[in-house]
């Protein structure tokens, strides 16, 4: 375990010590606070379900450039030679770095509760609904994460990773829409549960079902996974 | 394996799809001995300490490292091993301290003795003045002695240095030697260098690499020896080959001539001698040169790794 620790503290120095960390975080909240004001104040809306849908947009975005540098930048400066022959399990390595990408993500949610000030100042939203529509950001920033995890390991070249990484994202994220393309019924469950949004729109609407849980965590999982065994097999 | 040996490499053979860059090498590191490894630029030296240290895995053979085998307890043995690699691994935006806690953490160094262990690898390595310092900002040769003193912590049975002098200048260089010399006492030590005289100066036993195959182990004297037996002396001369040749082969001490048309100047002719290592043959080769033609150059040269090389691979067909 502290050889997981170990890299999430160096995960950590390095994203506070170079823009990136920062431009993300600030691109998000601009990004979300616009979409925020919009809905409030231009659209009437007294709720969060349409800044939760933006933010889920934004995420699929920018999530691939919080993990393009993920191991891409390790193999390009060397460091990859000394993180590998540390005495650190590959899973210890992909886990250490997953962890410092969903803090940036955390900090992200920490910003957008800004929103919460003024909605609750003016109105009175649901707060198990808001609640459920967190969990489902973070859980699916988390998937976002890994599979962009998942390419920053697959190439030595960061764009390379975050291209790869967005185009994956935006094909989770819109294959929902082959529905209405399929006569098969069981083709249309499968696109339906392979849907990035659709699960998303579960929460946003207050729906926390375990259903949706399982997806992203399974998505994370199995791109950790791979990114483990990656790491082992390239030796 | 001999029961002394630390690192052992049985067959080894490295393979990058159809292209082989390590053949059939076989060598062993003892504990308290410092091994020069010694070859010229891709002869496959890097590739080899990446096997030992783990980073790739050969694709026949065995490499093992303290009695584990490197292909299956990589990681259990990763914790033996202080590697530096050829090009130092330092995250540029951390400063010097925080990289060794890094370094220091994930080699599972106990929280109480890690900041000892800190203090005591800066100071073999003369970091103390930069400590504060991001990487970054650091010259070049701040970053290799980094890289040294990263492979230090921990005080590791076995130590790999790919080239660890290069960039740093002549006082570094000597005190570089001093630290690795200290260490080699109570350490396998495995260094690599295309520096002849780095070997020869710190070295026990220097195996002798060339295109991924094993030349030769020998010992610094042997070296010295064949450093010795390439020397070259290099005229330009106006003059016929074939009585230039008869003139330089009459000369004591003079082994072979080597003789080529100058492509800039008419008439003139560019030769090389190989010659003994004993003084004074330059000198009876100008007498008698200088005699019937006229000389317009001669130098003697230093002996070169790739020279060096060749008389090995003819002792070896």
């Amino acid at each position: 375990m502290s050889g997981t620790a170990a890299v999430y503290q160096k995960e950590m120095a390095t994203y506070f010590r170079s823009p990136i960390a920062y431009y993300v975080v600030a691109v998000f909240l601009l990004g979300s606070g616009y979409f925020f004001l919009y809905n409030i104040f231009l659209g009437g809306e007294t709720a969060m379900a349409g800044t939760f849908q933006n933010m889920g947009i934004l995420l699929l975005t920018l999530a691939p450039v919080i993990s393009m540098r993920l191991l891409a930048a390790e193999y390009n400066a060397g460091t990859a030679e000394l993180l590998l022959t540390l005495p650190l399990a590959p899973w210890q390595i992909v886990l250490g770095k997953f962890l410092g990408a969903v803090t940036i993500l955390l900090l992200i949610i920490a910003g957008t509760l800004v929103d919460l000030i003024p909605l609750y100042l003016f109105g009175t939203p649901e707060s198990t609904t808001i609640l459920a529509g967190y969990i489902g950001f973070l859980l699916l920033g988390m998937a976002c994460l890994a599979v962009g995890q998942l390419f920053s390991t697959l190439t030595h070249n960061q764009i390379v990773a975050a291209l790869l990484s967005a185009a994956v994202l935006l094909g989770f994220w819109f294959v929902g829409h082959l529905q209405t393309f399929q006569a098969s019924p069981g083709v249309r469950s499968l696109v339906a549960y392979l849907s990035f949004s659709l699960h998303f729109t579960d929460f946003i609407q207050g729906l926390v079902r375990s259903e949706g849980v399982v997806f992203y965590l399974v998505i994370a999982a199995i791109s950790l996974t791979l990114s483990a065994g990656y790491l082992q097999w390239r030796r | 394996m001999s029961a002394s040996a630390v690192i052992s490499l049985e067959s080894v053979s490295k393979r990058y799809g159809t292209r082989t860059v390590i053949h059939d090498l076989s060598f062993e590191v003892a504990k308290g001995e410092i091994v020069g490894f010694l070859g010229p630029n891709g002869a496959g030296k890097t590739t080899t300490m990446r096997m030992i240290a783990g980073f790739t895995a050969a694709t026949a053979g065995r490499v093992m490292v303290a009695g584990r085998d490197m292909a299956i307890d990589n990681v259990e043995a990763a914790g033996l091993i202080g590697y530096l690699p050829e090009r130092p691994p330092l995250y540029d935006t951390l400063d010097v301290s925080a990289y060794l806690r890094f370094v220091a953490k994930a080699k599972a160094i106990p929280r109480a003795s890690r900041r000892r262990e800190i203090e005591r690898v800066a100071s073999a390595c003369h970091l103390e003045a930069v400590l504060d310092d991001e990487i970054f900002k650091l010259s070049k040769g701040y970053r290799q002695r980094l890289g040294l003193a990263q492979a230090l912590l921990g005080d590791p049975q076995v130590l790999l240095l790919d080239e660890p002098t290069a960039g740093l200048d002549p006082g570094q260089i000597h005190e570089t030697r001093e630290v690795i010399r200290s260490i080699g006492a109570e350490h396998a030590v495995l260094l690599s260098t295309h520096i002849l005289a780095e070997v020869t100066l710190i070295c026990r036993r220097v195996a002798i690499i060339n295109h991924g195959r094993l030349l030769a182990i020998d010992s610094p004297s042997g070296l010295q020896r064949a450093v010795e037996e390439t020397n070259q002396v290099a005229l330009q001369v106006t003059a016929e080959a074939a009585p230039l040749r008869e003139a330089l082969l009459a000369v004591d001490g003079v082994r072979s001539v080597d003789i080529r048309a100058d492509s800039g100047l008419a008439g003139v002719l560019t030769v090389e001698c190989h010659v003994d290592a004993h003084e004074g043959v330059e000198a009876a080769i100008a007498r008698a040169v200088a005699g019937r033609w006229d000389l317009h150059r001669l130098e003697r040269r230093q002996p070169t790794l790739e020279n060096v090389f060749l008389r090995y691979v003819r002792e070896a067909a």
